[in-house]
């Protein structure tokens, strides 16, 4: 499902170059449940976000679903998130001036879905996360797990096959972060490929494959079988 | 993203800061205001000119002295000895002046003239005659009344052998005039006409105001003109004369007209440009303050196109609401300016349209920069600003 290949991110400062990415590589296959872990600064928000198509790698290959999505152009690359990938933030990022209700239904909007079904969609999606009776509340009107439960309905509302989660409980107390992980658990169940970046070695347990991240380099890359071993 | 939703979307966007886009749009309702009165202004007064010539006829050069210069009724006979070919020549001794019947009374434009003024071909009667020639030689107190001041003064009734007081003597009314109707003619209809010698005496001059000269062909009326121009150069000197053929005073208001219209254009421009620039210094802001939410779109899948579209809508219907709100402010201003200017002004639906179309072109214009600015946004940037 996503397969990258020696992938190098550099940042320019002022002159200065430098390497958030040293080749990195590794797979993810249909269906996984996947962390990536390791200390902050890291790289694996810098990972995460060139997996999104939200920014751009230096150098190396990226195949998402089988497409070289690495060098699509800004507007394909739209459309592929649109199709292909739901994103849940650690900042949420919901739009302050629309409901609930409207911020879910966003990613219909940009695939040309009629205004009723939008609404139709997005309320059930809603109510799949517990919020049936939060439709008409702004971002501000909502407790943290709150926002981020209608962040992960946005980021479902398409139906996207692959879920990328960039620290999604880390602005949330225990119960509710671990409420927000049987949450991504079941929709991996019911057949998502999900990727998940995280602090937590508790959420990692929970997840079949953990990518280790230290200094840009991949330094382990284990399935649950070896975990458990 | 469908035309619907963008369209939604921008309106939504001016809504969100309702105050804000107010003073926004104000550069473009002065503007688009401006130019709506000033060209009813302008039409207005040049159909007052028009008006005056066509209900005097055609083929007509007018005549009339600059201060200090003798102008008597002896001056009629002077030039038509001058003039070549047969011509009518009236002379006009004008005087506004009070009138009053019985129960009303009112303001009145009093032309002193001969029963040759109809021959100007200008005026229709309603009911009675026009002065005849007995009545202006013998200088009978007899009046023909414009259609305005047949109804202000009798209440519409047919006032024909009714008593009427002018300049402080009674007269009989014996014709009235058909309306010329609003516009063109309108200053025939506010008009008293009375023999020349009952007013000379009561006006205590024998000055003429004007002479008009009736010719058969356009190419006689400025031979005449010409003609008369030298004559009175030579008399009195230069400048003693006004002198003009209907052709060339058509001239001059093309020429008015022309100086008039550049002078809006350039007066409308600078209001637009200015309105503009308001429009792209909002829009930009709009686009900075919302750089996250631009940012969490592109991540859902808006397209470069559909974050321009947006944003120039937006832009746009900021505009288009500030011409439609200038249209509305210029026509209210022109409905009742009779109250307020006590102008001649005259409603231009053309001036309308080109307000649509431009306040429709100032928010694509100015709002192109900020809408390519705002989808020019890496999404990670974008997601990432904190302002
Ligand atoms: N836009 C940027 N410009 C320059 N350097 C950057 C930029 N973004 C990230 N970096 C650097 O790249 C490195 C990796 O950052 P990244 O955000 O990927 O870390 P992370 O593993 O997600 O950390 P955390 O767990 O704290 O979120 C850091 O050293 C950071 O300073
Ligand atoms: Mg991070």
């Amino acid at each position: 499902m996503i397969r990258v290949t020696s992938l190098i991110k550099e940042y320019t400062l002022g002159g200065d170059t430098f390497r958030a990415l040293h080749d990195v590589s590794f797979e993810v296959s249909e269906g996984m449940l996947a962390a990536i872990v390791g200390q902050s600064g890291s790289g694996k928000s810098t990972l995460l976000n060139i997996l999104g198509g939200l920014d751009r790698a230096t150098s190396g290959q990226y195949w998402l679903n089988g497409k070289n999505v690495g060098e699509f152009a800004p507007d394909t690359w739209a459309h592929e998130r649109n199709r292909t990938l739901g994103f849940v933030f650690q900042s949420f990022q919901l739009i302050p001036t629309l409901t609930a209700w409207d911020n879910v239904a966003l990613p219909l909007v940009y695939r040309r879905v009629p205004l009723k079904e939008r609404r139709e969609r997005a309320r059930r999606a809603l109510s799949e996360v517990g919020l049936a009776n939060r439709l008409g509340h702004k971002p501000a009107q909502l407790s943290g797990g709150q926002q981020q439960r209608v962040a992960i309905a946005r980021a479902l509302i398409g139906d996207p096959r692959v879920l990328l989660a960039d620290e999604p409980t880390g602005n949330l107390d225990t119960q509710t972060g671990e409420d927000i992980m049987s949450l991504l658990q079941e929709l991996n169940r019911a057949g998502r490929t999900i990727v998940i970046v995280t602090h937590s070695q508790d959420i990692a347990q929970q997840c079949r494959q953990v990518i280790h991240i230290q200094d840009g380099r991949v330094v382990r890359d284990a399935l649950l079988e070896e975990v458990s071993k | 993203m469908t035309w619907t939703d963008s369209f939604r979307l921008a309106v939504a966007g001016m809504w969100a800061n309702k105050l804000r886009a107010l003073l926004t749009m104000l550069g473009v309702i002065i503007g688009v205001g401006a130019v709506i009165v000033l060209v009813a202004i302008g039409k207005g007064a040049s159909n007052a000119v028009a008006s005056r010539i066509e209900t005097l006829g055609t083929n007509v050069v007018f005549v009339s002295p600059t201060a200090g210069t003798p102008f008597s009724e002896s001056a009629i006979s002077y030039i038509n000895q001058a003039i070549p070919f047969p011509v009518t020549t009236i002379g006009t001794m004008n005087t506004a002046s009070k009138v009053s019947t019985a129960t009303t009374s009112g303001g009145a434009q009093v032309v002193g003239t001969s029963a040759a003024y109809w021959k100007l071909g200008a005026l229709s009667l309603a009911a009675g005659h026009f002065l005849t020639t007995n009545e202006v030689s013998q200088g009978q107190h007899v009046a023909v009344l414009g259609a305005n001041q047949a109804i202000s003064l009798f209440s519409g009734q047919n006032p024909v052998g009714d008593p009427l007081m002018i300049l402080g003597q009674q007269f009989t009314v014996v014709g009235v005039l058909n309306s010329v109707g609003q516009g063109p003619g309108a200053s025939q209809d506010n008009a008293i006409f009375i023999p020349i010698t009952t007013a000379s005496p009561l006006i205590g001059t024998n000055q003429l105001s004007e002479v008009m000269v009736k010719t058969g062909t356009p190419n006689q009326a400025s031979l005449v003109s010409d003609l008369l121009t030298n004559l009175y150069n030579n008399r009195f000197g230069s400048g003693s004369m006004v002198i003009a053929s209907e052709d060339q005073v058509l001239q001059t208001l093309q020429a008015t007209r022309a100086t008039f219209t550049a002078l809006l254009a350039g007066t409308a421009a600078i209001a637009l440009l200015v309105g503009g620039i308001g429009i792209m210094n909002i829009m930009l802001v709009s686009v900075t303050e919302r750089t996250r939410e631009i940012g969490i779109r592109q991540a859902l899948g808006a397209t470069r196109e559909d974050i321009i579209l947006q944003f120039l809508l937006e832009a746009m219907v900021i505009s288009l609401s500030g011409g439609i709100l200038g249209i509305g402010l210029g026509s209210g201003l022109v409905v009742l300016s009779p109250v307020l200017f006590k102008t001649p002004i005259s409603f231009s639906p053309q001036s309308i349209a080109l307000s649509f179309v431009f306040s429709t072109a100032v928010g694509l214009i100015f709002g192109l920069y900020p809408a390519f600015k705002a989808s020019g946004l890496e999404p990670i940037q974008a997601l990432r600003y904190d302002g």
